[in-house]
């Protein structure tokens, strides 16, 4: 099954390859995305029924918590997918790129899919390999454009998150040699599903030491301040598509692998130094984001600093702890990808139509660009937290969890840096959301796939923020009991 | 057991050797002299690994030995030298500290690591003399990469710190599991590839690998 679920996107790619006209390749990337889904939606239904699942020697497996990565890698996937054909359409209509790029970009981007579904359901903690992989795939897609700014943020992206994973591949090492004085010599001495049976024998200094290495190391992937430099220029500089799954999705698959980690960890070193470490990064992400947010002229960068603070959210309901803290957490990282991929469609939009990233050089986008114009003004409401939209639930419940936990000052904090963000944010859009159009833009909106791609995380948003499907519910209560 | 093997006369001066072709990528100025010491130093580490193998008697160990051997001392070398004839730069670094401040703080970082690794006290069994030699492979290859000028420096400090690495965990474990330990050479070969298609990129976009030029995009 799980096989299966990792051939489709690497087949998908090589159709694309050898695919001759922008319509096969066009078709092809969208049939293997569907694919893509629908055996990942199969998987989360098998593990659903069996809990756990293992195949090829125990190097693959799925249990709850990487059926939940699975899920939301193969939605955003898909819907990007969708998103692309109009996107990457427009940009080859306007001469931004020729068909050989438009091919290449497709290959990629399923490559790109493969990379991140393989850090769900890696068994090892080898799944530092996936992560270096997911980066290597991701700065190339990075560079399709040679203009300078997009060189540039590749070349940082490639820098700073192969200097970060090196310092988790320490952490790693230091892990295996922990297991090693347990388990022994064997290959299996790695595995997720052999290590946390015995976590709570291994060595607390040498886990502690791990844990930190790890926490930086993936930390920098994940947009953790203060290793985020590279993640505002990234996830602006890259095409809009590719930014909704760097921000949706990757960052998630990096704070997949902390979260994986950290119950490891905890299990040795006792939950307060885990925690802590977790609730420090959470509101140094949050603090950094404040300024960045509020003084931003770029709206892509607004969205990547708006990333910073949510992985800085998800970090600090693991942090709080306790069944709310992680349930709020988990809920937060599919709220998270959904909203966000939602902000970068508008975005996208937006920047095809303007031909301009400056907020000052937008304006009257209700008006301009009527559907756009809502769903970015809602994704706006739905992002900084406000009811009654998904994020407001999961914030919520950190929040909730944080109080709970006796955890006050930080609690007060986050509160404060997240009012502090909505007030920021919604000066920036009001700015391009309302007021007269600027010259020269028709009434119009862009191509009609793009707004059912959005549509389509729109129906999660709205549905997510007043009700939780019982089987949903079910799940991430799955994945609560495996990472606590 | 892995006091026999790594307290050993000729590990000791292997690793001492490895140290040694660190500071010489240290203390040169030129690309050629720098991505030679690298090469050697792989070559080192490979012989390290080889040992280690021989005394253990494992097959696995051997393989990563001779992997280490192909990829990290002649293929990756070959790399450096293809890029930097093709893209025509200056054989010459462009330094942010110059060479003998550079080599006074390599010797600094040399003697933290080695007072780091003591302090920590965690492998009672184990030559530290190994693992901080390790420790100051990874924090003078992060010292390189922030003190020169040239892009394909700083991927060069990158590599070093993979190699401090490699000789951290075969100390510590005689190695990772073969799987992990042949997924991390097929993504520090792939790593090189990208990182030298992006230096092309660079150099055709601002006529320059020189990392000066890459500071527009802040705030």
């Amino acid at each position: 099954m799980i096989e299966y679920l990792l051939l489709a996107p690497v087949l998908t790619g090589m159709v694309c390859f050898f695919s001759k006209t922008r319509k096969q390749v066009e078709t092809a990337s969208l049939a293997g995305s569907i694919a893509t889904l629908l055996l990942g939606l199969l998987l989360v239904w098998q593990v659903y029924k069996y809990d756990i699942i293992i195949t090829w020697q125990n190097a693959l497996f799925a249990d709850a918590f990487s059926a939940f990565i699975v899920l939301i890698v193969s939605i955003v996937g898909f819907v990007a997918s969708l998103y692309s054909i109009g996107y990457m359409g427009h940009e080859l209509d306007h001469g931004a790129m020729d068909l050989k790029r438009l091919r290449l970009y497709y290959v990629l981007f399923h490559g790109f899919m493969f990379t991140m579904l393989l850090v769900g359901v890696t068994n090892n903690l080898g799944l530092w390999i996936a992560i270096e992989m997911t980066t290597l795939v991701s700065a190339l897609l990075m560079i399709l454009y040679s203009k300078k700014s997009s060189v540039e943020a590749a070349w940082k992206y490639m820098i700073i998150c192969t200097v970060g994973i090196t310092f988790a591949l320490f952490g790693t090492i230091l892990t295996y040699y922990a297991a090693v004085n347990i388990l022994g010599e064997t290959g299996d001495a790695l595995n997720w599903t052999s290590l946390i049976a015995v976590a709570d024998r291994f060595d607390p200094t040498i886990m502690k030491l791990a844990f930190i290495f790890i926490l930086i190391g993936y930390g920098t992937k994940a947009g953790l301040a203060p290793m985020h430099t590279w993640l505002p220029d990234a996830h602006s500089e890259a095409p809009t598509p590719v930014s909704a799954l760097l921000s949706g999705v990757l960052l998630n698959c990096a704070m997949y692998g902390i979260i994986r980690f950290y119950t490891i960890a905890t299990k040795s070193t006792g939950i307060d130094f885990t925690s802590n470490l977790l609730i420090i990064f959470g509101l140094l992400s949050l603090g950094i984001a404040v300024p960045f947010i509020l003084l931003q002229e770029d709206y892509k960068r607004m969205l990547a600093y708006s990333s910073v603070e949510h992985m800085g959210i998800i970090a600090l309901g693991i942090g709080f702890g306790g069944v709310f803290g992680v349930f709020g957490a988990i809920l937060h990282m599919f709220n998270h990808a959904m909203t966000k991929s939602l902000m970068f469609f508008g975005a996208g939009n937006i920047l095809q139509k303007h031909e301009t990233k400056e907020i000052f050089n937008v304006s009257g986008l209700v008006k301009s660009m009527p559907v756009t114009g809502a769903m970015f003004v809602i994704g706006t409401l739905a992002i900084t937290g406000s009811p009654p939209f998904s994020i407001f639930i999961s914030e919520f419940t950190i929040l909730a969890a944080g109080f709970s936990q006796g955890h006050y000052i930080a609690t007060v904090l986050f509160l404060l840096f997240i009012i502090m963000i909505f007030a920021g944010f919604f000066n920036n859009v009001s700015k391009m959301a309302f007021g007269t159009p600027k010259q020269g833009i028709e009434k119009g909106d862009v191509g009609r796939l793009m707004l059912l791609a959005m549509g389509i995380l729109m129906v999660f948003v709205f549905v997510l923020g007043v009700y939780i499907p019982p089987p949903f519910y079910e799940m991430i209560m799955k994945v609560v009991e495996i990472v606590r | 057991m892995e006091e026999i093997v790594f307290g050993s006369g000729i590990m000791q001066l292997l690793i001492a050797l490895i140290l040694v072709s660190t500071f010489m990528i240290l203390g040169s100025t030129r690309l050629y002299s720098c991505v030679r010491a690298f090469g050697m130093q792989s070559f080192l580490l490979a012989c390290v690994a080889g040992i280690v193998a021989f005394s253990t008697g494992k097959t696995d160990i051997y393989i990563v030995a001779f992997l280490t051997l192909a990829i990290k001392a002649a293929l990756i070398p070959y790399i450096f030298i293809y890029i930097i004839r093709e893209i025509k730069v200056k054989r010459e670094i462009d330094l942010y500290v110059n060479i003998s401040p550079s080599l006074i703080i390599g010797g600094i970082l040399v003697v933290i690591s080695y007072y780091l690794i003591r302090s920590i006290n965690l492998i009672t069994e184990l030559s530290s003399f190994a693992l901080s030699a390790s420790m100051s492979l990874v924090s003078i290859g992060l010292f390189i990469m922030i003190s020169r000028k040239k892009a394909i420096m700083q991927m060069l400090g990158i590599l070093i710190m993979e190699n401090g690495l490699f000789l951290g965990a075969i100390s510590l474990t005689y190695g990772m599991p073969l799987l992990v330990e042949l997924g991390i050479f097929f993504d520090v070969l792939i790593g090189v590839l990208i990182m030298g298609i992006l230096i092309f990129r660079i150099n055709r976009t601002f006529e320059t690998i020189d990392t000066d030029m890459l500071k527009t995009l802040i705030g």
